[in-house]
């Protein structure tokens, strides 16, 4: 029985990350703001790595990045690999050491976050020597990791709902 | 603490995490891979739906929200216009005709018959591509392949970057990884197209490596000059807007503004074939193979270069420095 409820909460992950995909790549459907628009799946992997232990955040972490992987048309797997470490390290960290709840979701997520997007600068924007590298943070990544932080609160808040009633009693 | 590193979860973490890393150097090296023609396959139907939904919803929001007042005027604007293009001379819907058939994407081959055309739609865009990058619904299996052009009836939108069965990525005119051959049509001065982020956040791109007593103006219209073989001739890339000296060397560049709209634009053309394509490169490089180089004289780089290891996927075609005598 305790099988059945976490492979109902699973496929509702599933489904969630699938459709927050969809929204993400579909042009004209998120607003942007000044041109920018926020990636949906980075604060839905972190947020249901905080209900889950270790190794199925990590592989929700996982889909997660590869699907952004796919979106994007190149690397395989760079966004994987940060959200796969990312994940387990919240899911490690809210297991043994800290309490869920929505300041700990937002303190973490947002180091998450700012850690990815950070990488992202170094790795696809410094690195192929674009030029412009400070105006590219400020203007670009800067504005997406906050955007993307704003969504957290409401990825916990909806994860939370599926790890609470989805939950063997 | 010790302890929590000889956990079984933690090994696995280290075995996925070197799965991914292997993985990650594979597609950066080879660029292919079979997880994104799977997914594509899945994800593309999908895409295509969600965005159909979403530009018709965005219509008749748009629709919805002007005012009774703003409908009569517009009502009686459009019929003045209406008169007015009836008194038109018989010239005018000859050429009509052949616009309306251009905008069915079948009658760019009255002007380039060697064209050969697959039409697509825009269905998704990247968030974390600063350089408006998209993805078009046509892949391998309509004939699309790696460095394919990308236009509208407008002009030229980018080239196709990576292609998968189902979908390819088309990186764009304002991208700094496109760097394509261009000449101005009124004072016939070459140079490189190409962007950069500042530009490009402005829907502008810059033709770049023009001459010091170059006789580029605004308003003149540029085209591609189609050596390289990558980008048929005289294809339509924008208009000057403005000569400026470059700050990094001695050389002037021009602001273009391109015909098409990249950051909005929802359904393109792919040519896939056209007469003369990659002959130009072949051409060169065997001439540089077979006789010892004698020309120093211009070159002018036309294919798109790739950037650099860190975000690879695409193939590169080489730039090839093309050194015709003149």
């Amino acid at each position: 029985m305790k099988n059945h409820f976490r492979l109902f909460r699973y496929f509702a992950y599933s489904l969630e990350i699938l459709v927050l995909f969809l929204l993400q790549q579909t042009p004209n459907l998120i607003p942007s703001l000044w041109g920018i628009k926020p990636t949906l799946l980075i604060p839905v992997a972190l947020s249901i790595a905080l209900f889950e232990k270790e190794v199925a955040a990590m592989g929700f972490g996982v889909a997660c990045g590869l699907l952004i992987d796919f979106g994007r048309g190149d690397v395989i797997g760079f966004h994987a690999i940060l959200l796969a470490i990312c994940c387990y390290t919240i899911s490690a960290l809210v297991t043994n050491l800290f309490k869920t709840n929505l300041l700990t979701a937002v303190l973490m997520g947002l180091a998450s976050i700012v850690l990815i997007f950070f990488f992202q600068w170094i790795f696809f924007y410094v690195f192929p020597n674009y030029g412009q590298a400070g105006y590219a943070l400020v203007r670009h990544y800067l504005p997406r990791m906050a955007y993307t932080a704003v969504i957290l609160p409401i990825t916990y808040y909806f994860n939370r709902a599926f790890a609470i009633f989805l939950r063997e009693r | 603490m010790k302890e929590y590193f000889q956990k079984k979860s933690f090994k696995i973490l280290c075995i996925v995490v070197g799965i991914l890393f292997l993985i990650s150097l594979f597609t950066l090296f080879t660029g292919g891979f079979v997880f994104p023609n799977l997914l594509g396959a899945i994800s593309t139907p999908m895409q295509k739906v969600s965005t159909m939904v979403a530009n018709n919803a965005q219509a008749t929001a748009t629709n919805l929200t002007r005012s009774y007042e703003d409908l009569l005027a517009e009502n009686q604007a459009l019929k003045e216009e209406i008169n007015s293009l009836n008194s038109q001379l018989v010239d005018y819907y000859q050429m009509k005709q052949e616009n309306e058939q251009l905008r069915n994407f079948l009658e760019l081959k009255s002007e380039n018959k060697d064209y050969q055309l697959v039409a697509g739609s825009v269905v998704g865009r990247d968030p974390n591509d600063v350089f408006y990058s998209f993805r078009v619904d046509q892949g391998s299996l309509a004939g699309v392949s790696v460095n394919d052009p990308v236009i509208t009836e407008a002009g030229l939108v980018g080239w196709v970057s990576s292609v998968s069965s189902m979908y390819c990525n088309v990186t764009t005119i304002l991208s700094a990884d496109t760097n394509i051959s261009a000449v101005d049509k009124a004072s016939r001065d070459s140079g490189i197209v190409t962007s950069d982020l500042k530009l490009a956040d402005q829907g502008l791109i810059r033709l770049g490596l023009l001459e010091a007593d170059n006789q580029v103006k605004a308003g003149d219209i540029i085209v591609t000059s189609g050596i390289g073989g990558i980008f048929p001739k005289n294809l339509p890339i924008g208009k000057a807007v403005e000569v400026k000296n470059n700050t990094t060397d001695v050389s002037l560049y021009a602001t273009i503004e391109p015909f098409v709209n990249v950051k909005t634009v929802k359904d393109v053309l792919i040519i896939t074939d056209f007469e003369g394509q990659g002959e130009a490169l072949s051409t060169v490089i065997n001439s540089s193979s077979s006789t010892s180089s004698s020309s120093p004289s211009s070159a002018a780089s036309s294919s798109s270069s790739s950037s650099s290891a860190a975000s690879s996927g695409s193939s590169a075609a080489s730039s090839a420095a093309s050194g015709g005598t003149e």
